[in-house]
């Protein structure tokens, strides 16, 4: 059962809302500040306190330098908050490790490996035997949709494609959390749309947690559970708004759907409101 | 079937060289100048040098001492270099320190490293062994500087260590760029190798080529000119083989982009 599917319903599992909720990951009261150069502390995170509950698919939107990212690296272990903590599963924080699997938007393949061997680089990291390592990655490989490239070197692939591949090698150490910044920031229209498609895809079928960094509101609510939405100058939480559509997601129905449509349009305006209120910028 | 342009590519230097030796060859027939033999002549004696045992025995004396100098050079180079590009600390201190020594020919040095470590061997290796150096440190540095931040941060999420992220992420990222300064290391120990050896006089094929001038045997002088440049030509072809092998990750040689989303 590997290859991206055209979407059978057999493997996705309806949301269960009987289910307790419970929290993954806790930002509770993180702030950072940055030294920039004009010796002036620069407040980009100010007092972010927010629970991602295990298998939500949860999206930070906000204007570009508002924090998203900043918050994401906090999460993933990979910059410490200023003040404040951020938890995983009751744990603190303190550095990166294999529970949470980051996508960057700059892809950070290893150039030097092929496809296949970026894919097999967490699992033999942990200890997996080559041969099962290999086995999975080609699995991996062929689920996001590149089957046949798989000692193609990262320079042969277009953007879409070493995203791809990004995800799937972070997909195949197997962590609890993805943490996505703006995967899909740097690709052009179509192919970002096929992207989202397969990653819901993906997504639909073994739930994992996911924090997924966008500025786009469309990406934001054809994809999440629940939009967290920031604003800037400091980076602060101005809205968590729950997203309550059915899943599985189908694009072209969504995009005819009401409800869709006023989250869209919601969104936007709060957006254009604050706009209003802050200075110009 | 090769295409005319690829052949005349491929041919290239073979031709450049054909030509160096009929322009030397002519201007020498002309000059009729004892201290310039022709080219002809230059390569009649080549045989009688590589014939000759002291002289072979001397040559890889000196081929020895380059691979030394060379070799340990590059062992510690690429190491300080990452580690200077990767750690402010270790920059900080390595820096001013490279500073100095950069400027200063390697050769001037050698006149008190002769006064402590005597003519011999240890002495030119040393003399080599810094020429190498510091170019391997600066590209090992730069490369090392270059690496992408969000990959190591990749690699820490698999679980790697400081160490294992600087032996297994940063070494081969900067790969390409610690082979260029390899490059321009063996280049210098081959000149270093010759310059140490016109100064410490003794043994080598700077000694060879120094004995001739003395001696006026001019064809001998230039007969060892032309095994030295063909010595730097070859080290210079296998090395660049065997990066551009290393490196192919690298370069964008087969046709790309796929169009595929
Ligand atoms: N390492 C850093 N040093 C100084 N300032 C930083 C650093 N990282 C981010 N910033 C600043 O913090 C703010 C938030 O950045 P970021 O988290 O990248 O925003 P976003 O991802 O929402 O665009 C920006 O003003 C940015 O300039
Ligand atoms: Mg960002």
């Amino acid at each position: 059962m590997t290859a991206v599917p055209a979407r059978s319903s057999e493997w996705v599992r309806p949301v269960t809302s009987q289910e307790p909720a419970s929290a993954i990951i806790e930002i509770d009261h993180v702030s950072q500040v940055f030294q920039t150069s004009a010796r002036k502390d620069h407040l980009a995170l100010s007092e972010i306190s927010l629970t991602i509950e295990e298998g939500a698919f949860v999206s930070i939107l906000g204007p570009s330098g508002c924090g998203k990212s900043t918050l994401l690296y906090i999460v993933g272990g990979f910059v410490n908050p200023t003040s404040g903590a951020a938890r995983m599963k009751g744990q603190a924080i303190t550095r990166p490790g294999p529970d949470r699997g980051p996508v960057f938007q700059e892809f950070a393949l290893f150039p030097w490996k092929t496809v296949l061997g970026n894919v097999m680089y967490g699992p033999r990291q942990q200890g997996v035997r080559a041969s099962e390592a290999e086995a999975q990655s080609r699995a991996l490989i062929e689920m996001v949709g590149l089957k046949g490239y798989e000692h193609f070197y990262p320079k042969e692939l277009s953007g879409g494609m070493k995203q791809r591949v990004a995800l799937a090698r972070t997909l195949a150490y197997h962590p609890e959390v993805l943490l996505m910044d703006e995967p899909f920031g740097a690709l052009d229209a179509h192919t970002r749309t096929r992207l989202q498609n397969d990653l819901l895809n993906i997504w639909e079928r073994d739930r994992k947690t996911v924090l997924f960094v966008t500025h786009s509101v469309d990406e934001a609510v054809f994809l999440s559970d629940k939009v967290v939405m920031m604003s800037k100058s400091p980076g602060r939480i101005r809205e968590v708004i729950d997203i309550d559509l059915p899943r599985p997601r189908r694009r072209n129905e969504l995009l005819l759907d009401p409800r869709y449509q006023k989250y869209v349009v919601d969104i936007e305006r709060m957006f254009d409101e604050s706009d209003e209120a802050g200075p110009a910028l | 079937m090769m295409s005319p342009a690829t052949l005349l590519r491929r041919s290239a230097p073979v031709l450049a060289c054909i030509g160096l030796l009929a322009v030397w060859q002519a201007a020498s027939l002309v000059l009729k100048n004892d201290s310039f033999p022709t080219a002809i002549e230059a390569i009649r004696a080549i045989p009688d040098i590589l014939g000759d045992k002291e002289s072979l025995i001397n040559i890889l004396a000196s081929l020895r001492r380059m691979a030394l100098g060379f070799g340990v050079a590059v062992l510690i180079s690429i190491p300080l270099g990452l580690l200077m590009g990767r750690s402010r600390s270790v920059a900080a201190f390595f820096n001013p320190l490279l500073m100095v020594i950069y400027p200063v020919p390697k050769a001037a040095l050698m006149p008190i490293i002769m006064l402590w470590l005597g003519v011999g061997d240890v002495t030119k290796t040393l003399v080599i062994f810094l020429g190498v150096s510091l170019p391997v440190i600066y590209h090992s540095f730069e490369g090392a500087k270059a690496v992408e931040e969000k990959m190591l941060w990749s690699g820490a999420a698999m679980g790697l260590s400081p160490a294992q992220r600087l032996v297994r992420i940063v070494l081969p990222a900067a790969l390409p760029e610690i082979l260029t300064g390899c490059r321009t290391g063996l280049v210098l120990a081959l000149i270093t190798m010759i310059t140490s050896e016109m100064i410490a006089r003794q043994s080598g094929a700077g000694n060879i080529l120094f004995n001739a001038l003395d001696m006026g045997q001019y064809d001998t002088v230039f007969a060892m000119i032309i095994i030295v440049g063909a010595m730097g030509i070859c080290f210079d072809a296998i090395f660049e083989r065997v990066r551009a092998r290393l490196v192919r990750w690298s370069e964008p040689q087969f046709d790309l982009p796929l169009s595929f989303s």
